[in-house]
């Protein structure tokens, strides 16, 4: 669907704004590009549909080169790529219905099927009621659920989400999600997603593409990457966990298949050993639940605890 | 009398209105092309952007009465006649091209550039942002910058008397300056005022209509 190669971009000569990025997205994937701000993912995304240029390297995107079209072919290209924005970018003199219809209005659909189209969208994301609401009266959850009908009025193959939670609160961010998860199932749509929200990450995304200052340091499937995370991102995947000071401080991973297992008591009944429970967590992953935990052992039963993790291939690590 | 004063309010009306259209027709596409050719717009084109940038500057520096003068040849040309209320909404529509240039261009600016990139997000051309996303969404701000303008050229179309334009600003001059009938002269002025009023009231309501 999509495949970057060692693309290279800058404004600047000699300043990279994205350096030797290498990945590609499959039909029907949710990918995740994340990294802090500045990082480069926003620019990145906009390299997919032509908004920015790029100097070296090549991005394909359904079979057409993003650079070497212009014209009526960029025009096909960016009608089959949707994008929705994190300030919504709605226009304020049309109301929801008309924002809605505005894709369908450039490409001049007929009048009754851009009616019928609009409606059906807007019954998808929720909205029938407030079509001839003006877009100053909506809450930002709303003005989102206008954002992506708009983006998804073409029918397009790929959805390319800029940040698309950001501005929203924590509850109305799970609603958004939701929304695009079930678009994602119902609709068979590749998503591209921009965040710096880990929480976007977990809830929505297979895959994901982590930038630093403009270069991939890290690609891969989200669940491996929460639980066994490369040296040097653990602070950036999640909280730092407080930590008690003595012993040693485990902190242990559950992946799916053993999450719903009593490891830590069957641990404890077959070694005989005791260990606090210092800190722990559940976080809901697209379709699953993985558990953290820290455990904190004492020096003398500290070995007899990392055999047994080793021999139960648990993703464990300990914390300094 | 009256009927003088009658007759210098409708040339008046005459030369701002058919002005006010012009200025705001030319100063539109001047304007669409300023923003397009400026850096970061839809058609960067740095040479050109200057260019018309210090031709809209050089243009606003001249002071009206010199301008007036000095368009008499241009007028003539285009219109066949120097003198007259036709002849001066000529250099009228001139001087007041580009200050609408910048009016217009000043609210293409306040357009909040991401629903520009959204248009472009799905494919519209360069026209299709100018005509239906630039312009609709600037046009309150439009509407009100043309009030403006229109205040502007009734000032200026009082001047249009050096060059036998008529009006009410060449009817206060004549009466009240030059025959010391204050009273004409304030007649005129009261006309003027009401029609400044006028204009920057229909602009606030229809304003408030469109936003």
């Amino acid at each position: 669907m999509i495949r970057v190669r060692r693309l290279e971009k800058h404004y600047t000569p000699g300043v990279p704004v994205l350096r030797d990025i290498d990945f590609s997205i499959e039909a029907g994937e949710v990918f995740g590009i994340v990294g802090h701000s500045g990082a480069g993912k926003s620019t990145l995304l906009r390299c997919l549909n032509g908004l920015e240029t790029y100097q070296g390297g090549s991005i394909e995107v359904m079979g057409r080169q993003v650079k070497d079209i212009d014209g009526a072919e960029l025009k096909a290209l960016r009608r089959d790529m949707g994008m929705i924005f994190q300030h919504f970018s709605l226009m304020s003199r049309k109301n929801v219905f008309e924002n809605v219809a505005f894709p369908l209005q450039i490409w001049r659909w007929p009048v009754d099927r851009v009616r019928a189209r609009v409606m059906e969208l807007l019954e998808l994301v929720g909205l029938t009621e407030k079509k001839d609401a003006r877009v100053q009266d909506l809450s930002g959850g709303q003005k989102q659920r206008v954002g992506i009908a708009r983006a998804l009025a073409l029918n397009p193959k790929v959805l390319l989400c800029d940040e698309a939670t950001s501005a929203l609160d924590p509850d109305t961010t799970l609603t958004i999600l939701d929304l695009l998860r079930d678009i994602n199932r119902r609709l068979g749509i590749t998503m591209v997603v921009v965040t710096h929200q880990m929480e976007v990450v977990r809830r929505l995304c297979g895959r994901v593409l982590m930038l630093n200052q403009g270069r991939n340091v890290a690609l891969g499937d989200v669940e491996e990457l929460f639980l066994a995370p490369p040296r040097g991102l653990e602070n950036f995947l999640e909280q730092e966990f407080t930590v008690i000071p003595g012993g040693t401080n485990i902190r242990l991973a559950f992946p799916r298949d053993i999450s719903r297992q009593a490891v830590i008591t069957t641990m404890a009944r077959e070694l005989g050993v005791s260990f606090s429970i210092v800190g722990g967590r559940l976080d809901r992953y697209r379709d699953d639940v993985l558990g953290f935990l820290i455990i904190n052992v004492a020096e003398a039963e500290l070995e007899a605890v990392l055999g047994y993790l080793e021999k139960n291939k648990l993703y464990w690590k300990v914390l300094s | 009398m009256i009927g003088e004063l009658f007759r210098a309010t409708l040339e008046t009306l005459y030369m701002v209105s058919l002005s006010t259209l012009f200025s705001l027709l030319m100063g539109f596409g001047l304007a669409v092309v300023l923003i397009m050719a400026a850096p970061g717009g839809l058609r960067p084109n740095p040479g050109l952007y200057r260019a018309l940038d210090a031709g809209v500057n050089l243009l606003r520096s001249f002071p009206f009465m010199i301008l007036m003068i000095a368009l008499i040849p241009v007028t003539s040309f285009i219109v066949g006649m120097a003198i007259g209320s036709t002849a001066a909404i000529v250099p009228l529509t001139i001087a007041a091209t580009p200050f609408m240039a910048r009016l217009v261009e000043g609210s293409f600016l306040e357009v909040n550039p991401d629903v520009v990139e959204a248009a472009r997000s799905f494919g519209a051309s360069d026209a299709q942002i100018v005509f239906r996303v630039l312009l609709k969404e600037a046009l309150p701000s439009i509407v009100l910058n043309t009030a403006v303008l229109a205040i502007a050229l009734l000032g200026y179309s009082a001047m249009a008397g050096a060059i036998g334009g008529g009006g009410l600003g060449a009817f206060a001059y004549n009466y009240g300056y030059l025959r010391f009938r204050t009273d004409l002269m304030m007649y005129a002025v009261a006309l003027l005022i009401a029609i400044v009023q006028a204009i920057q009231t229909c602009g606030n309501i229809l304003h408030r209509k469109l936003r």
